[in-house]
């Protein structure tokens, strides 16, 4: 087995120490401004990355994240297992039990806030994919890809909004966190088939792949989640807590992650569904729950967040009209059909319904995640991606005073 | 409260003990009572029945006695529609098997067509064993109020003397999680507040319901509140679980949640409240 030099070594650990600092200080100023931690986490990333220290201090950005592509690789590792793990916490914050018990007016909020911003988010950049920066390829794929990024609410964002205006338990509240995690099962569902057409490795049908990934979701959700449900009282009893549980569940994300990699689907939607499996089943303590959000939130997440400001120049990439046009169709696509969702499904007031529309609005890192897929297997530019951060940014910050704005008009 | 109850009668080990308890509970509720029984009628069973009856000392002039044929759960729910009954009784296993005539299938099909309050009985028994110990679901839903009102009622009759109400804590590890984004005090503040939130919801259903003589402790959990609901109430070894009535629907069986959960490992004698 190959290994690190010394040199590798430091210069890897410095960029993980130097990472973590940075996210840990901006995301401290981000909390004083009352803004989601992942804000100051990817401010930090852009004034660790080109865009900053690469534009005004050229000679340390060089030394720190680019002389030594044994390191970076080896901080790409770093990376990927971040991606893999905050999809298996997404997944774990679904509670498919809330979603029944919210019933229909959840399905209806949820499936306006994902058609009507999937289809703004699909048609526009279908008419018009130069101006949006298709990079090469498949038109059709691209406006899909567009569709989805546009769909997906950030369910932890929306929780701490809920939390902090005292919503949480409220019946809009519930139907909010509700109908935001049948969202993010649709969505990446839908993501999951498109990124299978993207990457290396597609060599399956449409059918074939919507086949094996519906398949793969119902197997997880039934018969998956009855055998968590069998094992983990065995864990917890006989194997050290939470040690033994934290451990196997880890190794179970990555054996389902690999698993739909060589399916062809890739990695992410098997640690997002084994999330969901594992976070339904009813014998998954919620103090370990905790324990592995704290866990990946505060040492994964950051180094993800960080990582993405160091591979775009965002000043560089940074296309004014290109943002504006993403923010208004991902703004007018969720408020629209969250809204009319509400409005028709929930029995809420139009008020209520604007509220519900701003509440889902805020998106956050799963468009990021999904972005960087998309650019990374070269369907989006860098411009696009650009645009795509900045939306989820704005989006997350302007979602609770929006709400707030909203519900105090009489 | 209980006007007019019925007891799903199949001539089982345990019909004597079933009997024994619907006749209680007709003495508590001072109610009608209707037998059904699902299946033929012949002379032999109709004896049985009878010196059951005698045995056990009914007051025949308010006991009626249905033989139906056909589907037992349906025929069932139909008998109590036309009947206008409050409450079915019928015997529960613990565990389910497949083979077992009244839980399974039709059991569950009961309690999710149900258009009245059903109890369900793992362990009925010719003595008397008395109700001493209830659960009753206290967790956020809207039936939740007239829950704990009416669950407080039936163990007031039952002579029950401590009541336990469960309440969860919804998605605590996600709250805890984005808690966590604040210092130490904050944190441990946000601890506190999401425990103590849940206690003032029940106290203040508590605060103007008639709680007699009752002892009652409020017991917050985190975790969804069916298994929740189980395990507790094996740990205290209780007597009835009170919860509230919802019909649950197809989806609801391909993906078991809530009250399904409960049925799989029935823990105690259970009544599923309708209002």
């Amino acid at each position: 087995m190959e290994s690190l030099s010394h040199h590798d070594v430091i210069n890897l650990l410095l960029q993980l120490a130097t990472m973590l600092l940075m996210a840990r200080i901006f995301s401290e100023i981000a909390r004083k401004f009352n803004q989601p931690s992942v804000v100051g986490e990817l401010l930090a990333g852009i004034i660790l990355g080109p865009t900053i220290l690469g534009t005004f201090g050229p000679e340390a950005f060089e030394y720190m994240f680019a002389s030594n592509p044994q390191a970076n690789l080896a901080l790409d590792g770093f990376v990927q297992i971040a991606v893999i793990l905050l999809l298996f916490i997404a997944g774990l914050e679904v509670e498919l039990h809330l979603v029944f018990s919210q019933g229909k007016s959840a399905l209806s909020i949820s499936m306006l806030g994902l058609i009507v911003p999937f289809a703004l988010g699909f048609v526009v950049p279908y008419f018009m994919p130069e101006f949006f920066g298709l990079a090469e390829g498949n038109k059709l794929l691209f406006a899909l890809f567009m569709g989805t990024a546009m769909s997906i609410t950030a369910l932890p964002v929306v929780v701490r909004i809920l939390m902090d205006m005292n919503l949480f338990k409220s019946k809009m509240g519930m139907l909010i966190v509700a109908s935001a995690m049948v969202n993010d099962i649709i969505g990446w569902l839908i993501f999951s088939v498109i990124l299978s057409f993207m990457g290396k490795s597609g060599n399956l049908n449409l059918l074939e792949t919507i086949g094996i990934t519906v398949g793969f979701t119902l197997f997880m959700l039934t018969i998956g989640k009855a055998l968590l449900n069998k094992m983990l009282p065995w864990i917890n009893k006989k194997l050290s807590w939470p040690g033994g549980l934290l451990s196997l569940s880890m190794a179970f994300c990555f054996l389902a992650a690999a698993f739909t990699e060589w399916l062809g689907i890739h990695s992410i939607f098997g640690a997002f569904l084994l999330g969901v499996a594992l976070g339904d089943s009813d014998q998954m303590p919620e103090r370990a729950k905790e324990i592995v959000h704290q866990f990946i939130n505060n040492i994964f997440a950051p180094l993800f967040f960080v990582s993405i400001g160091l591979k775009v120049n965002f000043a560089a990439n940074f296309d004014l009209l290109l943002t504006l046009a993403v923010l208004v169709i991902s703004f007018a696509g969720k408020i629209i059909g969250s809204g009319i969702g509400a409005y028709k499904g929930g029995g809420f007031t139009k008020r209520e319904s604007l509220a519900v529309g701003f509440g889902m609005n805020a998106r956050g890192a799963m468009e990021i995640i999904l972005g960087l897929i998309a650019l990374e297997n070269g369907l989006i530019d860098e411009k696009l991606f650009v645009a795509l951060v900045i939306m989820a940014i704005v989006t997350s910050m302007t979602s609770g005073p929006l709400m707030k704005w909203s519900l105090s008009k009489k | 409260m209980f006007q007019k109850i019925a007891l799903a009668v199949a001539f089982s080990p345990r019909i004597e003990a079933l009997l024994a308890e619907a006749r209680r509970l007709r003495i508590r509720f001072d109610a009608e009572l209707i037998l059904i029984h699902i299946g033929e009628k012949s002379a032999e069973l109709e004896d049985k029945l009878d010196a059951l009856l005698v045995k056990h000392q009914f007051d025949k002039s308010r006991v009626k006695i249905f033989w139906e044929e056909g589907k037992p759960a349906k025929q069932i729910l139909h008998i109590c529609k036309q009947e206008k009954v409050d409450l079915l009784i019928a015997g529960a296993l613990k565990k389910e098997g497949l083979l077992e005539y009244y839980i399974g299938s039709i059991a569950r099909k009961i309690i999710r067509k149900a258009d009245c309050s059903v109890m369900m009985l793992i362990e009925p028994s010719v003595e008397e064993k008395p109700f001493e110990r209830i659960v009753i679901n206290g967790t956020q839903l809207n039936q939740t109020p007239q829950v704990i009102a009416s669950g407080l009622a039936v163990a007031q009759r039952l002579d029950a003397q401590v009541i336990h109400i469960l309440n969860e804590i919804k998605m605590y590890g996600l709250q805890m999680a984005t808690a966590s984004e604040g210092c130490e005090d904050e944190v441990s503040q946000a601890r506190k507040q999401l425990v103590n939130e849940e206690i003032k919801y029940v106290e203040d259903i508590l605060k103007n319901i008639d709680k007699g003589t009752l002892k009652i402790n409020i017991k917050v959990t985190s975790g969804k509140w069916a298994p929740e609901l189980v395990k507790f109430s094996e740990k205290i070894n209780a007597n009835l679980i009170i919860l509230g009535h919802e019909k649950l629907g197809f989806f609801d069986r391909l993906f078991p949640h809530d009250l399904e959960d409960i049925l799989q490992n029935l823990p105690s004698n259970i009544l599923f409240l309708r209002s």
